[in-house]
């Protein structure tokens, strides 16, 4: 890890920070640009022109639009969303209360995703042509071209609706009898956890496989391999040690893009399980005009895509000594 | 008499022009059918076509058709209605081999009517992040670190701030709902993949001793990048080609899913939409069954072209 300069480090967190202004000024285009207003939403028949304009006035849509900007972006520097007009409250209570909802579903399948993808991916790529690649491999392409939503009504049908076995709403258990301790809490949020971790992962660590197969055949060709193997190392080994740490390069590139990808199953999948995080509040409050709630989830999962960005860059780095950063070199 | 040498003297030319093209392309055509896969995607894919192209064909009905009354308008008995979704029924009382909906059509009818919505939605959204995604990704990692590679990666590192759907959902919303609009957004979100993934191949490849040495012999950036980097990279982007077409297509139905398809085509995706918001989806495994077998189908027959053709461009021994 010494190889990447202090210079570096601070050249790509002042490079993320810009990201950030930039993601949240195309945040606040797009978003005033949708047609409706969330005001309207809240327009009642008793409602005279006086006390929509009062509204107005409250939300702060009178400004000229350059005010409404830099309110906005001085305003999200500082930690404050404003508030949310359909949940009336403020906007950081919704958004934080589902951020480890979501972290701890997506956390979990993103774990999941890659330590079966490149696995998987570096047996294909090292036996590759061979019947048992060829199986298998088509069929992970088959799973990876379910549609999840489908895939997790099968499997509420199935595993809920049929064997009764897992719950398939919500995180916890509502109005349970039982007393609240940490154990029961635990397994309680383990049992309603599953088949939304299922329906997810049963596809998406395909994705981590697609990228681990080619990249581990094309270094099976290179010298360190071969000299590896003309040492006599055992088979296992220059497969683990040598190529397969040449071969995780592209996955870790690829992180980021599995990550985007679980964040688009996210919103599907919380949806089917009533599950209550981000993604669902996302896609509630776009489609109720929530300008707030929306900006400020969008904002959230902004900044967790760009801090995993700067890790896969790092992480990327470290593994190919043949990339060097910063001009130290 | 002179103008008809020419002519033909012009005819065997081209022919010698084109030979060798075509010998390489039927060794590559030959190697393609080795491939049980790709032989298997191809199949699914004629099907789809031909439900596409000749859907009287293949649909036992037309859209209008309704369960017992045919193509008449009029109403259902009570009973009759209470039948419906209907299960598999051959000639007796109506000829649905797939059953119906919940207000008689036929599900096989849909099924092949709404073909063509998906291939066209594969294709037009696959070949559009293609032609951006690949060559940008091709610039930045040839000119790796420099301020070309940082503008593309800002852009691509903004871009992929804004979460995928949602940021869909937004510019459907604003744009209107329709087929084209879900295109254009699926192909503006994910040509990053593409990018990024080609990127980092080429910021591999460029550091290879290859090309370095033509370097070296004084080959030009536009040379290295098209004769050695290329060739190497094309079956990452025929993989990512494929992989778009049937990531849109499974974006499209997810959209379906929460109620932003276009609602006045007929699409498998749809269908799924209305089974769930009709509150069918445990009562007529006949009903959704079919429209998933169908996303899954083609959505793989894309995948399986497409990793076939990367055996083709890319041919390496088996060990």
């Amino acid at each position: 890890m010494t190889r990447i300069s202090a210079r570096y480090l601070g050249k790509r967190l002042v490079v993320s920070y810009l990201t950030l202004l930039v993601i949240m000024s195309l945040l606040f285009v797009l978003i005033r640009s949708m047609p409706g207003s969330f005001i309207a939403s809240m327009i009642t028949p008793e409602l005279d022109q006086a006390d929509i304009e009062q509204l107005r006035e409250t939300w702060g849509l009178n400004e000229p639009i350059w005010r409404q900007y830099i309110d906005f972006m001085i305003n999200y520097q500082t930690g404050d969303f404003g508030r949310s007009p359909t949940y009336k409250a403020p906007v950081w209570e919704v958004i934080i209360s589902r951020f480890p909802r979501t972290l701890v579903l997506f956390g979990a399948a993103f774990i999941a995703q890659f330590i079966v993808g490149p696995l998987v991916g570096m047996y294909l790529g090292w036996w590759r042509g061979t019947r048992k690649d060829k199986t298998i491999f088509t069929s992970s392409l088959a799973v990876y071209s379910m549609p999840a939503f489908w895939l997790a009504w099968l499997f509420i049908w199935l595993f809920n609706y049929e064997l009764g076995w897992f719950p398939s709403t919500y995180m916890f258990t509502k109005f349970a009898e039982f007393d609240w301790t940490v154990v029961t809490i635990i397994t309680d949020v383990l049992k309603h956890i599953t088949l939304p971790l299922i329906s997810i992962a049963f596809v998406s660590w395909v994705g981590a496989m697609l990228v681990m197969r080619p990249a581990m055949n094309n270094v099976t060709g290179e010298d360190y391999v071969f000299l590896a193997q003309a040492k006599g190392l055992s088979e296992r080994t220059v497969m683990i040690k040598h190529a397969a740490r040449n071969a995780l390069i592209p996955v870790a590139t690829q992180a980021i893009v599995g990550l985007a990808f679980l964040l688009n199953g996210s919103v599907i999948i919380e949806n089917v399980f009533s599950w209550p995080g981000l993604g669902q509040v996302l896609v509630t409050s776009v489609l109720s005009r929530d300008y707030p709630v929306s900006q400020a989830a969008f904002f959230m999962l902004a900044i967790l895509i760009v801090v995993m960005r700067l890790l896969t860059d790092i992480v990327y780095t470290y593994l190919d000594p043949r990339i060097k950063f910063g001009g130290d070199s | 008499m002179s103008t008809e040498t020419e002519k033909s003297s012009q005819i065997d030319s081209l022919k010698e022009r084109w030979r060798p093209r075509i010998e390489r392309f039927r060794r590559g055509w030959d190697r393609f059918t080795e491939e049980k896969m790709g032989v298997l995607g191809i199949v699914i894919m004629v099907v789809f076509i031909l439900w596409a192209l000749f859907p009287d064909f293949f649909a036992p009905h037309s859209l209008e058709w309704r369960a017992y009354l045919g193509t008449e308008p009029g109403r259902l008995t009570a009973e009759q209605a209470e039948s419906l979704p209907h299960p598999p029924a051959f000639g007796d009382p109506f000829w649905a081999p797939f059953g119906t909906n919940y207000v008689g059509q036929g599900i096989l009818t849909l099924i092949v009517r709404a073909a063509d919505d998906a291939l066209y939605i594969g294709f037009a959204a696959g070949l559009l992040s293609s032609l951006v995604g690949v060559p940008l990704g091709l610039i930045s990692g040839f000119y790796g670190n420099t301020w070309i590679d940082e503008t593309i990666q800002r852009i691509v590192d903004v871009m992929y701030g804004l979460p995928f759907l949602p940021f869909l959902i937004v510019l459907v919303a604003i744009r209107g709902i329709t087929t084209t609009n879900i295109i254009l957004g699926i192909a503006v979100t994910s040509w990053l993949n593409n990018c990024i993934v080609i990127r980092g191949e080429t910021l591999s490849l460029k550091e290879r001793s290859y090309v370095e040495s033509a370097k070296v012999a004084g080959a030009s950036d536009t040379r290295i990048v098209f004769r050695h980097i290329m060739p190497n990279v094309l079956p990452l982007a025929f993989v990512f080609l494929a992989q778009d077409a049937a990531t849109a297509i499974i974006a499209q139905a997810s959209l379906a899913y929460l109620g932003l398809a276009d609602f006045t085509a007929n699409s498998w995706g749809l269908m799924l939409q209305n089974i769930k918001s009709n509150g069918y989806v445990f009562d007529a495994w006949w009903w959704l069954i079919p429209p998933g077998i169908c996303i899954m189908l083609i959505a793989a027959a894309f995948y399986f072209i497409g990793f076939s053709m990367e055996d083709v461009t890319n041919p390496q021994g088996d060990n």
